[in-house]
């Protein structure tokens, strides 16, 4: 690599690139960028994921997020039934009616709420200990269990026979304090959090990308006012900002995305501003204006064009921080309303039955929080080296 | 001490004035122009004509708008921030009250972040381009993607629930709780009078929380610093310290590091903004009784006076901290004059 002149490099180069196609053109710039493309791709193959997921919620979840549909605090991977009979005096056979047979159930289980679903009507007990009790002292025929815990049981003790495993429902993650399936509620809650995202980062720019343009272009008092206007914003903690708006405007998306996006009007603005002082001192405006230009033309057609990789840049770490902001409004219990599944709000559950030990609760919507916010910081940061390599090292 | 000196802090002092009334109006803004009725908020629904509007009369609700703002520009004059509407005492009260717990929190934050911060980023500035450069890097994106609140309930799971070792909620144990306070930071009252069990306490108390805040802003932090650094350590007396012979540790941790210390140290200044918003959900989840929970525990209860009341002061504290490492800068720094 050290005696190839650039010259000689580059039409080697380009001889390959008119070779290939678009992907190996793509895999090969990772040789130009170095750990700067890798950062970008991670970045992008997470955010390519959680759309992905987000477009194919209805097939992915298996749940409704909202239905109450197991027992509250199933363990992740629990939820699984097993049927237990005396040894040696199995009611029924094999996977037959279970219609005029008792069935024992635990209080507040998942078999509980499977044989509510079969339509048996099941003798409820109030713990495990009951409820083996109750079947050995002939209360009941069959009783419901955990799946691994009624294994345990029939191996251990000879009085009981395992009749069927694999009954009812599964919940991958577990279910929270209503007994919803947490899966569903995170497959689902993609959908809020990436479209508040991005609709507050979509509103945020719509106001801060022409602003900024005006300012920067204009000068003048009129920059004077914008600039100092948008300076005290930006130096204010906007999640202050972010909290007496959502308190005025109430619970609901657009609402919270609005309070969101107000936030990061002035980073777009100061963006904005600073790449046009910059590109309008350029020879080529120059000699545009020269040509007789009209003014929007100048600004819209050869100013804006070059302002573009600067806000794609912040346009994606505004999301990430829009993520983040959005969760932190739920967890004080300022997003959105209950109906809607949202990461955030699982955390602020969850937060309540952190002592008690469910820590599945807290655990996946937070790291799926991370990872999202994670993606977009990447792609933001790998971007913006691969696009201004100089800007970024400063 | 030059006039020149003089001339900036001035100017840089008359320039808070239009910010921080730039910062009020928004706030007046937002909370009594946009759409929402603080006295329906309170009352509830199916509050009477007549109550809504005995309550208005109470809080002052009633007078037209430009009224109620220059009310408001007056009273911040005086350091007035309202009266709390729903437990009708001044906010300041309530102010006092909460923030040295707010002060104490970001004090010990502060420590975590410089400290992680100012060695990661020197260390990945030094063996730039290093796979430990970009370990550094990665990690620091990933630190401050992180939900600040969420990390802390993971350190309230494993050390509190889990290992047991740290509590994880509250700023003392129980029955610890001092009878009178001097200047309402736990840790400096047990230390002025010498109570070393109440220090004991209240230093386990704050690990979990200020850890939380301090790493998520370690993230931005080092990546400040490893600019800052590869900046100071292209400079040509770093050059000329390495052609005489000096140890690369010598160079960077002490010649290199001395001088990125100032814009570092600004950089940690202006990160107060960021800061604060970060204890209001340190503090939510750790129950710790400083401004971020006067402000949730408000939102609750729809106290409209006193969430403006504290925004406004958190405005006014930024605004003068801004106001002060700028002028600490330009002290220290004779190039920095407007």
């Amino acid at each position: 690599m050290a005696v190839t002149t650039p010259e000689a490099l580059r039409t080697q180069t380009a001889a390959v690139l008119d070779k290939v196609g678009f992907l190996r053109r793509f895999l090969r710039a990772r040789i130009w960028h170095g750990a700067e493309w890798y950062i970008t791709v991670l970045g992008g193959a997470i955010l390519v994921t959680v759309a992905g997921v987000t477009v194919l919620a209805p097939v992915l979840a298996p749940h409704d997020p909202n239905e109450f549909i197991g027992a509250q605090f199933t363990v992740p991977g629990g939820g699984r039934q097993a049927l237990l009979a005396r040894n040696g005096e199995v009611p029924i056979a094999g996977d037959a009616d279970l219609a005029g047979v008792v069935i024992g159930v635990q209080r507040n289980r998942n078999g509980a709420n499977l044989a509510k679903r079969l339509g048996a009507e099941g003798v409820r007990f109030e713990d495990q200990q009951a409820l083996v009790g109750g079947l050995k002292a002939g209360e009941v025929d069959l009783i419901l269990i955990d799946e691994s815990v009624g294994q345990e049981l029939a191996a251990a003790d000879s009085q009981l026979e395992l009749v069927a495993t694999g009954l009812g429902l599964r919940f991958v993650l577990g279910t929270d304090n209503l007994g919803r399936d947490i899966t569903s509620r995170l497959i689902w809650g993609a959908r809020t959090v990436l479209g508040v995202a991005l609709s507050s980062a979509l509103l945020a720019s719509s106001f801060g990308i022409p602003l900024g343009l005006l300012s920067g272009f204009v000068a003048g008092r009129l920059d004077k006012v914008l600039s100092l206007t948008m300076d005290s914003i930006y130096s204010f903690p906007g999640f202050l900002l972010a909290i007496a708006m959502a308190t005025m405007l109430g619970p609901g998306v657009i609402n919270v995305a609005i309070a969101i996006s107000v936030i990061y009007i002035p980073t777009f603005f100061r963006v904005v501003r600073g790449q046009v002082l910059s590109i309008k001192e350029q020879l080529y405006v120059e000699a545009a204006r020269s040509l007789g230009a009209r003014a929007t033309d100048i600004l819209i057609r050869y100013i804006f064009p070059n302002v573009i990789p600067s806000v794609v840049v912040v346009f994606s770490l505004n999301i990430a921080d829009a993520i983040l902001t959005e969760a932190g409004l739920s967890f004080i219990g300022l997003g959105l309303p209950p109906d809607v599944p949202d990461w955030g709000y699982d955390l602020s559950k969850g937060h309540q039955f952190l002592i008690a030990g469910y820590w599945w609760m807290i655990t996946f919507p937070g790291v799926l929080i991370s990872l999202v916010a994670a993606g977009f910081s990447l792609l933001g940061e790998g971007l913006s080296e691969m696009l201004n390599p100089r800007l970024s090292e400063t | 001490m030059s006039s020149r000196l003089w001339r900036y802090i001035l100017l840089r002092f008359i320039l808070t004035i239009p910010m921080l009334l730039i910062l009020v109006s928004l706030v007046f803004f937002v909370l009594r122009v946009l759409p929402g009725d603080p006295a329906l908020a309170i009352l509830r629904e199916g509050a009477s004509e007549e109550q809504l509007a005995s309550f208005r009369a109470a809080v002052g609700l009633d007078r037209p708008l430009p009224v109620q703002y220059v009310d408001l520009v007056t009273s911040l004059m005086r350091f007035d921030f309202g009266t709390s509407m729903t437990r009708r005492i001044p906010v300041v009260d309530e102010i006092k009250t909460f923030f040295p717990a707010t002060v104490e929190l970001t004090l010990f934050s502060m420590l975590v972040t410089g400290s992680v911060g100012v060695l990661g980023g020197a260390f990945a500035a030094q063996h730039r381009k290093s796979p430990a450069d970009y370990g550094i890097r990665v990690a620091s994106i990933i630190l401050y993607s992180l939900p600040i609140f969420w990390l802390g309930l993971m350190f309230q799971m494993v050390f509190g629930a889990q290992l047991g070792w740290l509590p994880v909620s509250g700023r003392l144990s129980p029955g610890m709780t001092p009878t009178e306070t001097i200047t309402g930071l736990y840790t400096l009252d047990a230390i002025l009078r010498k109570d070393w069990a109440l220090l004991g306490d209240a230093l386990r108390h704050l690990v979990l929380p200020s850890l939380t805040l301090g790493l998520v802003l370690a993230g931005i932090f080092t990546r400040l610093t490893r600019a800052n650094m590869l900046d100071v350590l292209e400079q040509d007396f770093i050059t000329a310290g390495r052609a005489r012979g000096l140890r690369e540790r010598v160079l960077v941790y002490r010649h290199g590091l001395r001088n990125a210390f100032i814009p570092i140290a600004t950089l940690l200044g202006l990160q107060f903004a960021l800061l604060l918003a970060g204890a209001i959900l340190t503090e939510t989840t750790f129950s710790w009784s400083g401004m971020g929970r006067l402000i949730v525990d408000r939102i609750y209860d729809r106290d409209f006076t006193t969430i403006q009341g504290s925004i406004l002061f958190f405005a006014l504290l930024v605004a003068s901290a801004s106001l002060v490492v700028d002028v600490v800068y330009g002290f220290l720094d004779p190039r920095i004059r407007y």
